[in-house]
């Protein structure tokens, strides 16, 4: 049975209530120190060409690399972006949480594998490490009928809420 | 957050983006990546050379679900991908996939083998294929002997001559 917040209509999502075909579906054993990477790469760009040009990179991504899930947006499929978020935060072992209902779609991390990993593997976070998901889900909320809101709540937490654009 | 399970799709991005600056701005970055893995693989194969590089890459073998075959002997190391799963999610990819981005793997471990004094030889054979050999000599003038037998033979920033 789907566990119903009655208090504000929400149902909290489980493996059984979101049945989309991601069309990057990966399996198999997760490499975690691509983060590692990741916040380097970061470093690197913002050091030698400026932020905006890695915000520029992560609009690519998201209009680009994502543009299967920007186009479900845009045609008002936003499960499939929860459903993203769920079989990815779950390789990832992180504690999250997805609340979904008819407006919109509110991802909770209390816990980033991903931020956690680089804290072990190089000490220093970025700063801009969080970028790659404010960034990335502006680009896929661009020129669609929603917006992404990612509000960081502290180190390796964040609320992101996909609703339909006021 | 990016999942670590694309970040060879973002990696694809950043390289479009430096490939338009010019080569000296590839290669730059391809030197910070070596410089970052040389955090956990560098005193290994300081130590124990050739078998610490067999320790690593059959990690790598396991985690990023490579089929690669491995064959340590006293000589060399070989490294043989059957399919590559950086290339082939690069291909899978709804982005363009930027045509040298086999040239990014000798750009960080030839640097890296130069450092412990040992020999890569890394045929790519076909870009367009997830498939590669890579070969690490103990001696010099065995590596310089195996280069001839590549069919796409990779460099990488101040190769040792």
């Amino acid at each position: 049975m789907k566990p119903i917040l009655l208090e504000n209509l929400y149902i909290k999502v489980n493996k059984n209530n979101l049945d989309q075909k991601l069309r990057y579906n990966d399996g198999g054993n997760v490499h975690m120190d691509f983060h590692g990477a990741t916040n380097t790469t970061i470093e690197f760009i913002i050091n030698k060409y400026g932020i905006d040009t890695m915000n520029d990179i992560f609009k690519k991504v998201g209009n680009d690399v994502y543009k299967d899930i920007k186009d479900h947006i845009k045609n008002g499929n936003i499960k499939m972006l929860a459903k993203h978020w769920q079989h990815f935060f779950d390789r990832e072992n992180a504690d999250y949480n997805i609340s979904i209902n008819d407006e919109e779609i509110i991802l909770t991390v209390n816990r980033c594998t991903a931020y956690e990993h680089v804290r072990k593997l190089v000490g220093n976070v970025s700063p801009n490490f969080c970028d790659q998901t404010i960034k990335t889900n502006e680009a896929l909320a661009e020129d669609t009928p929603y917006e992404i809101k990612t509000e960081i709540l502290g180190e390796a937490a964040c609320r992101q809420t996909i609703r339909k654009r006021a | 957050m990016i999942p670590s399970d694309h970040f060879t799709r973002f990696y694809n991005e950043v390289f479009k983006f430096l490939e338009d600056q010019g080569e000296e701005h590839l290669e730059a970055y391809w030197l910070e990546i070596s410089k970052n893995q040389e955090k956990h693989t560098l005193e290994l194969f300081k130590e124990k050379g050739l078998k610490g590089m067999y320790e690593y890459w059959d990690h790598i073998r396991i985690e990023e679900n490579c089929d690669m075959d491995l064959k340590l002997d006293d000589e060399k190391l070989e490294l043989r991908m059957n399919v590559c799963p950086s290339l082939s999610k690069v291909l899978d990819n709804d982005a363009e996939p930027m045509k040298r981005y086999c040239d990014h793997c000798a750009g960080w471990i030839g640097p890296l083998i130069d450092k412990v004094d040992h020999h890569l030889v890394y045929d790519v054979i076909d870009r367009n294929k997830p498939q590669c050999v890579v070969k690490i000599f103990k001696d010099k003038e065995k590596a310089i002997e195996e280069e001839k037998n590549a069919k796409l033979l990779m460099g990488w920033p101040k190769k040792k001559k």
